[in-house]
């Protein structure tokens, strides 16, 4: 395992997204809301011609919603041909995943297990490594409680 | 095969297709001389081409069919039902002949003879047996020859050696759609870049540079989506035949009524649908519509319905089959059901309606009693809906017992640019498909009374009550405070027929918008049909009308539209307020003019504007129309509004600042003497209005067509005569007229030309003979057909014996 991996931290834990599932990283501009969509939904937004769905990650993992801030920066990525933004606390840099375990003793609680798709080491320590289409499915078809 | 030959295949075969709905139309009306001669001339050139080719099979068919016509033409004889279905029967034989020819092989042998012998008078015995055959072979070729033509490939049957003769390539589907997305885009970033521009204010160096690439990108955009598409005409073209020949047969008397023919659909999308909707179409006329006597007997019009409509909502293409007769029978369907043992009769008990109507879907489920030819032929409505779903698409069905059934076949586009409307509701903007849209009116608008039963709203609209949704209640937005009065009402009318209103806050703008895909959880709302950019670069949802529609029930379950398109009109008639569009025009005054006058509203740069004249023209749709309304000074820059004016007989374009609402005049009309231009001044929602004067209007400024006062020049149907006499005789103040015509002053013909029905020298209308060569033979009063001299005097000395003759009378 010596793939590159963008680390974003999401409802402040470090998490990891595999880099050629990254199409780029974007600025976030105007939001158009989406009525009657799923909560973790938060609109849509335009990258140059395509219209992205922009995810709010920490909700869609289905972590309470406390105020948390976010560097308005997002993560594009493309599942099954649809792109999406997904909105992190933060973006933190590229790097080089060591080794990867598909399980840790405990687990990863619940909600977290639910995303993940395993536990990434980094140079800069340990991070989850997230299971987009997990992710974007969102809490509810799950049954967890947002 | 060369290339000669596969262009007169080719012709042959487009001219075919283009006529085959002709042939029909003009059965129904046998005296529309305009179809006669389409057909006429097509077995002309067929007869012409081949005796080139040496076809001897070919040349003698057309040219019995030639004669035939041409008999039927002078009036000789009058076309009855034999007749016809001999011609048919013909041309089905034209076009096997036309497919062996392609292939390389021998033509079809056989019973010429007969048909010939169906065409002449009293011969039509055996002519059912024929049609029988041409329809089996026509039916079985059919997917071949898409192969072929389309494809570019070698079908089946074809000899592998045999090189493909069409000049087309082969490319990957997803390199089509990677060019059909890069010009999407190209477009999207166009309208970035005019936005930009517009906000940076007149810049001559770069607004002209930028006018080009707007129209060089209009055109790759639109050959790019040619490449893929085609209209859904292609599909309707053959079904006036269809419903003939069934109708025919089962001793039904069935019309068909096509609507949304410049829907356009992927090509490969045609050829799959182009089965299903046959079928269904079998199905309406063989189970649905009634004998005659039994739709007599129930009250209904002795011609059974059958329609198809065709709708484009973002990335779905819905075409609706609809037929007026007895609809499903849900008590058969689920007794047929149980007795084949799709179902338990425990569980049919616990169905309800709708999931009996769904039955109909299942695999080896046919209601017919007995096996016909036409509908029970083994394959069910299972393989027709597999066919879709295979696309993407589906197919729904509702029906009312004794009113009709009606077939929704959905059909997936993946990528589409279509005209839209946006509009807004509170801070936020979405996008409506503009073939939904009816028409938009204010709330406010005494036209309109709005009311409230129980929980649903509802609008009168022209005497009707139309269904009412606003738009904030459907998306669940909280935009509290605004009256139902200070919305706008847009009209949608769904591919069923149904109409409703939507109540938004703010029109915005129209023009072409890129539909992309919904990302599916976003889809899974049905709310919204996909999503896309604006001018802005603001991303905006495109509302999905149908389903929107279908969730407040305002589909109605089957073929009602025509009883309620028939109200309509009545009631259209009872109120007797005139009604009237109400403007600005360009001097800042508040004006209507009778709605009557109005044909339409135009939107053109301001470049389509002639003011070199003595009066300003402009040319739209390639009429010449003469303007009025227009400012003093410079032209404003942007589009220009018109409304166009029709008196029956002229057209008029009347230059408009704004648009603002057809309105009912009550008030009382105060009549303005003082100003010509003016019939009266009336108050519209309190305001004085000037009702302008028509009648003025076209008296002043009306050209009557050219057409009206100039006399008719006959000409001979060849090539010569229409490029190069019909101008002349033009220049020369006649208008030209093909065929005979008692209007005609001067008929112009050959002296080869031994045709019955021109007159002779001298007769009236007069008629000037032309001869081929220079030189003319003794005591002969033909003219050279080059002496242009000689020609211009005697089209003078015709039309002096003209205005002569017309002093007298």
């Amino acid at each position: 395992m010596n793939d590159l991996l963008v680390m974003a931290r999401i409802a402040d834990r470090r998490c990891a997204f595999r880099a050629d599932h990254v199409q780029s990283v974007i600025e976030l501009g105007s939001i158009t809301p989406i009525p009657c969509a799923p909560d973790f939904v938060a609109g849509i937004t335009a990258l140059r011609s395509q219209a992205l769905t922009v995810i709010d990650c920490r909700q869609a993992i289905g972590v309470d919603r406390v105020e948390l801030k976010s560097d308005h920066r997002a993560v594009v990525v493309s599942v099954e041909g649809y792109s999406y933004a997904l909105v992190v606390d933060a973006i933190e840099d590229v790097t080089t995943g060591l080794e990867q375990t598909d399980d840790v003793a405990g687990g990863y609680g619940e909600m977290w297990a639910r995303i993940a798709s395993g536990m990434v080491e980094t140079p800069t320590g340990p991070a989850l490594l997230i299971d987009l289409s997990a992710l974007i499915a969102g809490p509810d078809e799950f049954g967890i409680a947002v | 095969m060369d290339e000669l030959l596969a262009e007169f295949v080719a012709e042959t075969r487009e001219m075919l297709e283009a006529i085959e709905g002709e042939i029909i139309a003009w059965e129904a009306d046998p005296s529309d001389r305009a179809r006669l001669d389409a057909i006429f001339r097509f077995v002309h050139t067929v007869k012409g081409n081949c005796g080139f080719f040496d076809f001897p099979q070919l040349a003698s068919l057309s040219h019995a069919a030639e004669d035939a016509l041409a008999d039927c033409r002078a009036g000789r004889r009058a076309p009855d039902s034999a007749f016809v279905n001999a011609v048919l029967a013909i041309l089905d034989r034209i076009s096997q002949m036309v497919d062996a020819i392609e292939k390389e092989e021998d033509l079809p042998g056989g019973d010429d003879e007969k048909l010939v012998a169906a065409l002449s008078p009293g011969g039509g015995n055996d002519d059912a047996s024929a049609i029988g055959d041409g329809n089996t072979a026509e039916g079985d070729d059919s997917p071949e020859e898409f192969d072929e033509s389309d494809a570019g490939m070698p079908g089946p049957n074809q000899p592998a050696s045999v090189p493909s003769v069409q000049r087309t390539i082969r490319l990957p589907v997803e390199l089509l759609d990677r060019v059909m997305s890069g010009v999407s885009d190209m477009v999207l970033a166009r309208n970035d870049l005019a936005h930009r521009l517009r906000k940076a204010g007149n810049q001559p160096t770069i607004d002209s540079p930028f006018e080009r690439l707007t129209s060089i990108l209009s055109d790759v955009r639109d050959a790019i989506t040619r490449m893929r598409m085609q209209r859904i005409e292609t599909l309707y073209n053959a079904l006036p035949r269809l419903v003939r020949d069934l109708s025919a047969e089962l001793d039904k008397q069935v019309d068909i009524v096509m609507e949304g023919g410049d829907v356009e659909l992927d090509r490969e999308m045609i050829e799959m649908i182009r089965d299903p909707v046959t079928h269904i179409i079998r199905n309406a006329i063989g189970h649905g519509i009634e004998p005659v006597a039994d739709r007599i007997a129930r009250g209904k019009r002795e011609a059974g319905l059958v329609t198809i409509a065709a709708r484009q909502s973002g990335n779905t293409i819905s075409i609706v089959v609809g037929d007026d007769g007895h609809g499903l029978d849900e008590e058969r369907i689920a007794q047929k059901a149980v007795a084949s043992g799709l179902i338990s009769a425990s569980r049919r008990a616990a169905m309800d309606r709708e999931a009996i109507f769904q039955l109909i879907f299942q695999p080896g489920f046919s209601t017919a009693e007995e096996v016909s030819n036409v509908s029970g032929r083994g394959v069910g409505l299972d393989v027709v809906r597999d066919n879709l779903e295979r696309i993407g698409g589906g197919i729904k069905v509702s029906s009312t017992v004794g009113v009709g059934t009606l077939f929704t076949l959905q059909i997936p586009l993946t990528l589409s640019i279509i005209p839209g409307l946006t509009l807004g509701i509170g801070s936020q903007r979405f996008a409506i498909p503009q073939s939904y849209i009816e028409e938009i009116i204010h709330a406010s608008s005494r036209s309109l009374d709005f009311t409230h039963v129980g929980e649903s709203a509802f609008v009168t609209f022209r005497g009707n009550r139309v269904p009412c949704l606003m738009l904030d209640e459907v998306l669940g937005l909280d935009e509290a405070g605004t009256s139902w009065s200070e919305r706008t009402l847009v009209m949608l009318r769904l591919a069923s027929g149904d109409l409703f209103a939507l109540g938004v806050d703010h029109i915005h703008s129209h023009g072409d918008v890129v539909v992309k895909p919904l990302a599916p959880l976003v889809a899974r709302s049905g709310l919204y049909a996909g999503t896309t950019l604006l001018d802005d670069g603001q991303p905006v949802l495109l509302l999905d009308v149908t389903n929107i529609a279908a969730r407040h029930r305002l589909v109605s379950p089957a073929g009602t539209r025509n009883l309620a398109a028939a109200e309509e009109t009545v009631d259209s008639a009872v109120s007797d307020a005139p009604r009237a569009m109400l403007f600005t025009d360009h001097d800042g005054r508040r004006c209507a003019i009778r709605l009557e006058l109005v044909t339409r509203i135009e939107r053109a740069e301001a470049n389509v504007i002639d003011l070199s004249g003595e009066s300003p023209h402009a040319v739209i749709d390639g009429e010449i129309l003469p303007v009025i309304g227009l400012p003093d000074g410079p032209l404003p820059s942007e589009k220009l509004r018109f409304l166009r004016l029709f008196d029956g007989a002229c057209e008029l374009l009347f230059a408009v600042r704004e648009i603002d609402n057809a309105v009912q005049l009550f008030e009382t009309l105060h009549p303005e003497p003082g100003d010509p231009t003016i019939e009266a001044l009336t108050l519209v929602e309190g305001r004085t209005v000037a009702l302008l004067d028509g009648y003025a209007l076209f008296a002043r400024h009306g050209h009557p067509p050219e057409a009206g006062n100039k006399a008719w020049c006959r000409l001979p149907e060849t090539d010569w005569a229409q490029s190069f006499l019909a101008p002349l005789v033009q220049s020369a103040g006649y208008r030209v007229v093909n065929g005979t015509d008692y209007r005609e002053a001067v008929a112009i013909r050959f002296d080869s030309d031994a045709d019955t029905d021109w007159a002779e020298p001298g007769e009236t209308p007069p008629v000037i003979v032309l001869r081929e060569r220079p030189d003319a033979p003794e005591g002969s009063q033909t003219i050279y057909r080059y002496d242009r001299e000689g020609l211009l005097r005697a089209l003078d000395q015709a039309s002096k014996a003209r205005i002569d003759a017309g002093g007298q009378s």
